[in-house]
């Protein structure tokens, strides 16, 4: 199993119009494609810093990746999503990670 | 069957410098992490085509091209910078259309070591056959013969543009441009002194593709680029 790991950072006025957009359109397009929704979460918006909003998505593996890939890239919607976004955050990453047992 | 593939990117106009620095790094280094990715070289385009980086690269087949699609350097690395919902996205939506362009070839004819890459993309009329498409390639691959400066001169049908899943199945409707015409020159005194010259294709493009060959050529647009990293 991969995860797909967003670290979205937004300003704290922005926070619930970007969790509005992730559940009303980001999470129908990308369970629709074949992704699944992990877990969603966010750093304090009390702290006079900006907010972090983590959301975590599972996939197979980066071969069906690539299929989930395609289907978005074809999904009118999933270009919408990422105008929608873009416009609500000022910065982030995302990065994919792989399950590996801790050493003994 | 060769993959020959152009992957051409409008970027923000407000994109931190070193972020498409490292998307050119990406693009250049491909080849050290996925091995089945030849030929890749990357260039800043110098036309007046809105569009401003552009990766050549190629593979050997489409098995090839599919580990490269699946690779995780590919979702992880390339990807960061292009996917609409990546929040490290510098690249935007580009008026010349879907920025991936390129053809299926038997040989690596488009091979050159550094120079100036052109890429003129051509929109064919519907109603051309396929007759009048190869006399045109014909025509447009013997240009070297008249051009003393071109070195790589290749067209083909831009049949990645809908075929970008795997390099053979189309997963999308035809392309805007339907073909493409791939140019290596020396460099760019010997590219401007093609545009300047007398060969019969440079007269033809001075004048726009009008009226060629029954007008054939209903539209045109180019990149041309200092290569770097092949």
């Amino acid at each position: 199993m991969v995860h797909l790991v967003d670290t979205v950072e937004v300003e704290p006025e922005h926070v619930a119009a970007y969790l509005e957009v992730l559940r009303s359109l980001g999470t129908a397009i990308m369970t629709d494609a074949g992704a699944s929704l992990v877990s969603c979460a966010t750093t304090s918006g009390e702290i006079g810093e900006h907010v972090f909003i983590q959301v975590v998505w599972a996939v197979g593996d980066h071969e069906r990746w690539n299929e989930i890939r395609r289907d978005l890239v074809l999904d009118p919607r999933f270009h919408e999503y990422g105008a929608t976004v873009a416009a609500l955050r000022v910065g982030g990453t995302r990065r994919f990670f792989t399950a590996v047992a801790p050493p003994p | 069957m060769m993959l020959r593939r152009f992957e051409v990117y409008a970027l923000r106009p407000d994109a931190p410098e070193d972020r498409v620095r490292a998307l050119e790094a990406a693009c250049r280094d491909c080849g050290r992490f996925i091995p089945e990715v030849l030929d890749g070289a990357v260039g800043t385009n110098l036309s007046a085509a809105p569009v401003q980086l552009v990766w050549e690269h190629a593979y050997a087949s489409p098995e090839a091209y599919h580990r490269y699609m699946v690779h995780p350097y590919h979702a992880v690395v390339i990807d960061r910078y292009l996917l609409p919902d990546a929040p490290e996205r510098i690249a935007i939506d580009g008026p010349l259309g879907a920025g991936l362009y390129g053809y299926a070839c038997e040989t690596p004819s488009y091979r050159m070591t550094g120079g100036v890459r052109r890429l003129v993309l051509l929109r064919l009329d519907g109603a051309a056959g396929e007759d009048a498409a190869a006399g045109m390639q014909g025509l447009l691959e013997a240009a070297p013969r008249d051009v003393p400066g071109m070195l790589v001169s290749v067209m083909a049908a831009n049949t990645m543009g809908s075929a970008w899943f795997d390099g053979v199945t189309p997963v999308m409707g035809p392309p805007r441009w339907t073909h493409v015409w791939e140019q290596g020159f020396a460099d760019l005194d010997a590219l401007d002194a093609y545009r300047r010259g007398d060969s019969p294709l440079a007269d033809v493009e001075r004048a726009g593709w009008e009226g060629w060959m029954g007008g054939i050529v209903t539209r045109s647009a180019e990149l041309f680029y200092l290569r770097t990293g092949s």
